[in-house]
């Protein structure tokens, strides 16, 4: 398998810091004298980046106050049961 | 084992996390938001099983993701792996690549014209079982041991979903991006 093939095998595990040091060593040593593959890398690195900054959304701003309502009803309900079961 | 009394505190901080990833999986906002409360009042009853010291986040994705499979799976028709079709690697990158004439810039510039709606929309059209593993690791930054423990799969599924996951995703980017004139389309 060529430098390049190994490095474009392996470039989602080496972006997602998954990789074994050994593995992420000889891809680094690729990149330094591909500039193909470097550029690939770069570009992938970048849409990870995409992906994480604008494919979250903010919840409503009521989901807080209602999460807290829904657990201290819940709490008070299960409350109730220990008295009635002691 | 963690005490019922500390839940709010401890947990009630991944709550828009949490929404936000469901938000991806039903693709609706007020589905997300029930599946989000289920989730928070199982976690609640169940906090005393919560061992204390272990990946609390994790936790509550596993069972927002329980919650999520248990009440929509049911309706909908589970996509195969062949589905998606045999993509090429760097798929995104090539065709942007081929499209701006090789320029070292462009295919990079691209990527800063893709709007929210243009992610979350890509995401969303992703067949459910690649979508999730794809949320978790990008969206959310969970690793692959993580995300196997929220699937409950092993490793070696996650990452071939994830991979798969990914092309998908690109070659809905790329049809996006002609569509919205992003890029020109090369002569096909």
């Amino acid at each position: 398998m060529s430098g390049c093939e190994h490095a474009i095998e392996y470039v989602y595990q080496y972006l997602d810091a998954e990789l074994t040091v050994y593995r992420k060593n000889r891809i680094k040593l690729h990149l330094r004298r591909c500039d193909d593959c470097c550029s690939a890398f770069e570009f992938e690195s970048r849409l990870k980046h995409v992906i994480h900054e604008r494919g979250a959304s903010q919840p409503p701003p009521e989901l807080f106050d209602s999460l807290r309502a829904l657990i201290e009803e819940e709490r008070a309900a299960s409350g109730d049961d220990a008295v009635a079961d002691s | 084992m963690a005490d019922q009394a500390n839940f709010e505190r401890d947990a009630m901080q991944y709550s828009p996390q949490l929404y936000s990833a469901a938000l991806r999986m039903t693709r609706n906002p007020a589905d997300a938001e029930d599946i989000v409360q289920e989730t928070y009042l199982k976690a609640y009853r169940a906090y005393h099983t919560f061992e204390e010291g272990t990946n609390l986040k994790a936790w509550l994705y596993r069972i927002l993701t329980n919650t999520y499979i248990n009440k929509y799976r049911k309706q909908q028709r589970r996509p195969t792996e062949t589905e998606l079709g045999e993509l090429q690697d760097l798929y995104l990158y090539k065709r942007l690549g081929e499209a701006s004439g090789a320029t070292y810039s462009a295919e990079h510039e691209a990527l800063d014209r893709f709007v929210d709606t243009d992610i979350t929309e890509a995401i969303e059209s992703l067949p459910e079982n690649f979508r999730m593993p794809v949320i978790l690791a990008d969206v959310e930054g969970f690793s692959y041991k993580e995300i196997a423990e929220i699937l409950d799969v092993p490793i070696g599924t996650v990452m071939s979903r994830l991979h798969r996951g990914r092309k998908a995703l690109q070659r809905k980017l790329w049809n996006v991006a002609i569509d919205r004139g992003i890029v020109k389309a090369a002569e096909e």
